[in-house]
């Protein structure tokens, strides 16, 4: 730093900061300040449903507008021996199950899914930290791979196991939707991005397009998915990996 | 009502106007803190709909914290470069090279996914009490009687002679003190109606479900990046007029307007007053 009062205005301005955030950080460990937090979740997820009640699209864009760079996040490259073997074998061996709350489980290899009815757009991706980046999207609407393991009554929510983690000692990365987000036309299974196989750093074989979500509910790297009627039983019961471990909001639609 | 024969006492704010102060003063600490550390993850600004890994920012904050354990900061506009170390921004060792800190330091237990949550429930705050204040506005009369400027106070000479008092720092009494200068009356008609406005639908125009609700609101903004773009320049704006706001508390004077703004009562000085 150079000068003794530029130092003491960025101190003071760092430790009133963190003052308030420090706050923030263990108000939202007590209720009812978590309840707050609850609450503001709960009322952004009905006011948005009530303006989705149309079940519109999202914009689409033409392929002139694909963003040349469309960065990698979350993990690269899976690590360990078993996802090595699957990219080795160019996931031949790779098998996408469907179990849980449904009438017929199903184990669909790569190629199953690509002779299923497809759909491919051009959609923006929108990291909640704040970049965002164009891209084309080949892939299975998921509500096709749902209705083919049929739901049973009791089913409310779409779990995604992956097979990357983002800490090496945590758990591998998982998320989840609810029905009404999971039946949305442009909700794929894409296998394909920009016309071409999907890339291993965005989630080769199979990743999950949400497009009325942001970044995180992507999930990359799909193993399976299972339809469960709560949450609680899933990682630490709120919905995903950065849910639980960062205390993301499970419903991103802002 | 009077007190003595030097001072009589107004009751100024009615209790709408003070919740609704108090309830923004809250809402823009947490939002503007909470904003800061969201875009420190990301802390380049574009204009148009994509923007990523700084390419072609407009604006671009960054810092990097060398080997030697000296954080070197850097502010990039257009083409302008300058070395900001010690003034503006500083970063923290991450492992990674440093992570840039614009302003705010998180605490060490701060998850970055509860920022958003944070941001989210008081921007409900902020946009919901807006358009309940603009109703009460125009309901109670308010605005036409305590924040729209009159003609003879929109007259050049009468601008120039309140920038001249305001540039003394001279505190008004007696009758100038009963209400809103002209400066002031344009200053919170701007932050009502154009600057928290701007903040609320350029945060909205950012969303994911909006952008398909609602997607003329996106390309009014021109574009997700764009909005982004106006959301921060609009809270800096924001920040700017707090500033001068508080500023101007203590000028005017600290204890009278505290408590105007909290039991609703301000005391007017006559201007014969020895």
């Amino acid at each position: 730093m150079s000068g003794p009062i530029s130092r003491r205005v960025v101190l003071s301005g760092l430790a009133a900061t963190g003052a308030v955030l420090a706050g923030c950080s263990r108000l939202d460990d007590r209720t009812p300040f978590r309840q707050i937090l609850g609450f503001s979740d709960a009322f952004t997820l009905r006011a948005q449903r009530v303006l989705l009640a149309r079940r519109p699209l999202v914009r689409e864009y033409s392929l002139s507008q694909l963003s040349g760079t469309f960065p990698v996040n979350g993990t690269n490259m899976p690590p360990g021996d078993a996802y090595r073997r699957l990219l080795d074998g160019e996931f031949r061996d790779w098998r996408l199950k469907v179990h849980g709350l449904v009438n017929r489980p199903l184990s669909l290899s790569l190629a199953q899914l690509q002779d299923m009815p497809s759909r491919t757009q051009i959609t923006m991706h929108n990291c909640d930290e704040g970049w965002n980046a164009i891209g084309q999207w080949t892939g299975v609407p998921l509500g096709h791979v749902l209705s083919l393991a049929g739901l049973r009554p009791e089913a409310r929510f779409v779990v995604f196991h992956c097979l990357d983690r983002i800490s090496m000692d945590g758990n591998y990365y998982y998320e989840s939707l609810d029905l009404l987000d999971a039946i949305h036309p442009q909700t794929l299974l894409a296998y394909g991005m920009n016309g071409k196989p999907l890339p291993i750093g965005h989630g080769a074989p199979l990743r999950l397009r949400i497009e009325l979500q942001i970044g995180y509910k992507n999930a990359k790297f799909v193993d399976r998915i299972e339809v469960v009627d709560r949450l609680d039983s899933i990682g630490k019961g709120r919905g995903g990996w950065w849910e639980d471990f960062d205390r993301a909001v499970w419903y991103a639609g802002q | 009502m009077k007190t003595n024969q030097n001072e009589q006492v107004d009751y100024r704010h009615p209790l709408p106007v003070r919740l609704w102060h108090w309830a923004n003063a809250a809402a823009v600490l947490v939002l503007l803190l909470t904003g800061l550390l969201i875009f420190d993850i990301h802390p380049h600004l574009y204009w148009g709909e994509a923007g990523q890994e700084g390419e072609g920012a407009f604006v671009s904050f960054s810092g990097q914290h060398l080997d030697q354990k000296v954080p070197r900061t850097e502010l990039q506009i257009g083409s302008g470069r300058w070395n900001t170390t010690g003034k503006l921004g500083s970063t923290l060792e991450d492992g990674f090279g440093g992570r840039y800190l614009l302003v705010a330091s998180p605490p060490e237990d701060w998850q970055f996914g509860a920022t958003r949550g944070w941001h989210f429930a008081f921007a409900w705050l902020l946009g919901l009490s807006l358009p309940l204040y603009a109703v009460y506005l125009l309901a109670s009369r308010r605005l036409d009687r305590t924040l729209l400027p009159t003609r003879g106070e929109l007259r050049p000479r009468s601008m120039a002679h309140e920038l001249w008092e305001h540039l003394r720092l001279r505190r008004a009494r007696g009758e100038a003190a009963r209400h809103y200068n002209s400066l002031q009356k344009l200053t919170y008609l701007l932050v009502i109606f154009v600057l928290i406005p701007g903040m609320v639908l350029s945060g909205l125009a950012m969303s994911n479900t909006l952008s398909a609700a609602w997607p003329a609101l996106s390309e009014l903004f021109g574009g997700h990046q764009t909005a982004r773009s106006i959301h921060f320049i609009t809270a800096m704006l924001l920040v700017a007029f707090v500033l001068v706001h508080v500023f101007q508390v203590f000028v005017a004077g600290f204890v009278n307007l505290m408590r105007s703004m909290i039991t609703g009562r301000f005391v007017v000085e006559r201007e014969s007053a020895p």
